[in-house]
């Protein structure tokens, strides 16, 4: 018999056996010429589906159901923003002008306070932005990086507080990237890191070979830290003190923000505690991973 | 399912309702498939994390072209997986922390989990497309027709991978079992 026919028939077996549910006999009785040779192969056909009984565990899926809701909102609230069309690029071009020409103005004091349910929180975010973007050396980024890291865990808690969810999730992503960026600039310090655009990943290693449409907010792009160059300081003992420093901030904030977290969890609603969870999650996986890089 | 296509152009549009239904069709599915491809079931969860949330990004660029929606998801976590293999040796992790479905009886789960090691063990044994084809045949059960889109294969090409599959993996399943 042709390969091919032979082929065909063990596959009309396998669609008889496994999507039909006939039994294995019935299956060979149709093809009593080839049921010698098909028997084999179809007891190891049903071996090998005895693998779809695999299932991931359900930890697993809630924890992955949950990251995929919280990028979904994100992507959905920046969607939301580019609608706006002015907005964002309004309230960066504003927030430059504010940083670099008024300095401390009111509107930006303003700003720097406001909560992620004010209106003035996108001049807060595009001032940060400028603020990273403009500080010149690596070790100023990272201070910096510290700094928005604990604002971000008091607006966690903050919003947290007023029983807001997907504040909590979407300010919880921000912290993320902040201790992610903070790893970054450590890691580029010490040489272990290529230099990069620090950005947001648009394109994914796993997407096929058509190309993502970017009908979203372009990622906020932060100047790219140089291994081993730009630390502060070309001194090796400088550099060597600063990171020290650094290392104390960061082992001091990251039980701060532990302990601010904690003191909120079980004060929201039950329907936030999940959110605040991971955000506590989060910020201590994030700071342990700073902290290591700094080893 | 409802309508895939009409689902799809949905969750396009940032329907949070229509990329839940696609989440719950394909999850389980999609992490069989990359479990029984990498042999390891706890690499195989970061890495099905990471094909939903590429799904997410890139939705907006499928376009339907005739071709099942699903031949699309399986090329992305199939990209994933080359990338993951590429990038890493992989160490292969039993099934200790992953769950086998055995209703109400502890015995006929832990019979499945030994019957699914070998299984995945037998399973490297095989060459990338047969692995691939046994994986969307048998764990994600996908029909000839869906399998020849995924692999951008005609089906005649399918039916003797799936042929040679499942005769090397009889070879490797009877090979594992002598040893033990």
């Amino acid at each position: 018999m042709k390969n091919r026919e032979f082929d065909n028939i063990l596959n009309e077996c396998l669609e008889r056996l496994l999507v039909k549910g006939e039994s294995l006999e019935q299956c060979l009785a149709r093809y009593p010429g080839q049921a010698a040779e098909l028997k084999p192969l179809l007891e190891t056909a049903l071996a090998a589906r005895e693998a779809s009984a695999i299932q991931p565990r359900p930890d697993f899926k809630a924890r992955a159901m949950y990251q995929f809701r919280a990028a979904l909102q994100e992507r959905t609230a920046r969607k939301s923003r580019t609608s706006w069309g002015w907005f964002p690029r309004w309230a960066t071009v504003m927030a430059i002008v504010l940083v670099l020409v008024l300095g401390g103005g009111g509107t930006v004091a303003a700003a720097d306070s406001s909560m992620p349910d004010s209106p003035l929180y996108s001049v807060k975010l595009a001032t940060e932005q400028v603020r990273l973007t403009l500080t010149p050396s690596q070790m100023g980024k990272a201070r910096l990086c510290a700094q928005l890291a604990d604002r971000r865990v008091a607006e966690i808690a903050y919003m947290a507080g007023k029983g807001n969810t997907g504040q909590v999730e979407l300010v919880t992503q921000r912290l993320d990237r902040h201790l992610a960026l903070l790893t970054v600039l450590v890691l580029a310090q010490s040489g272990d890191e290529e230099p990069m655009l620090m950005a947001p990943p648009t394109e994914e290693a796993g997407a096929p070979t058509e190309p993502p449409t970017t009908d979203e907010a372009p990622p906020e792009p932060v100047l790219a830290p140089q291994p081993g160059k730009d630390w502060g300081s070309s001194d090796d003992t400088a550099r060597n003190g600063n990171r020290a420093q650094l290392r104390d901030t960061l082992v001091s904030n990251a039980a701060h923000n532990r302990a601010v977290l904690h003191a909120v969890l079980d004060e929201v609603p039950e329907s936030t505690r999940a959110a605040l969870r991971r955000a506590l999650a989060v910020s201590e996986d994030g700071y342990e991973e700073v902290l290591e890089a700094l080893e | 399912m409802q309508d895939e296509e009409s689902l799809v152009r949905r969750a396009q549009k940032q329907d949070q309702e229509a990329f839940a239904q696609i989440y719950e069709e394909y999850f389980d599915r999609i992490y069989r498939y990359i479990t029984l491809k990498i042999g390891d079931a706890v690499e195989a969860e970061d890495l099905t994390q990471q094909v939903f949330l590429n799904t997410l990004r890139s939705i907006s660029s499928f376009k339907w072209r005739g071709k099942p929606f699903s031949a699309w998801l399986y090329r992305i976590a199939h990209n994933q997986v080359v990338d993951y293999l590429r990038k890493k040796k992989k160490t292969v992790v039993p099934l200790e922390e992953t769950l086998v479905s055995g209703g109400d009886n502890p015995q006929l789960a832990a019979e499945r989990k030994l019957d699914i090691e070998q299984v995945l063990a037998a399973a490297r044994h095989l060459t990338d497309a047969q692995r691939e084809v046994i994986s969307l045949r048998f764990t994600s059960e996908l029909s000839i027709a869906q399998v020849a889109e995924v692999m951008g294969k005609n089906q005649g090409a399918v039916k003797a991978l799936q042929h040679s599959g499942i005769v090397a993996l009889r070879r490797a399943l009877s090979v594992t079992k002598n040893e033990e």
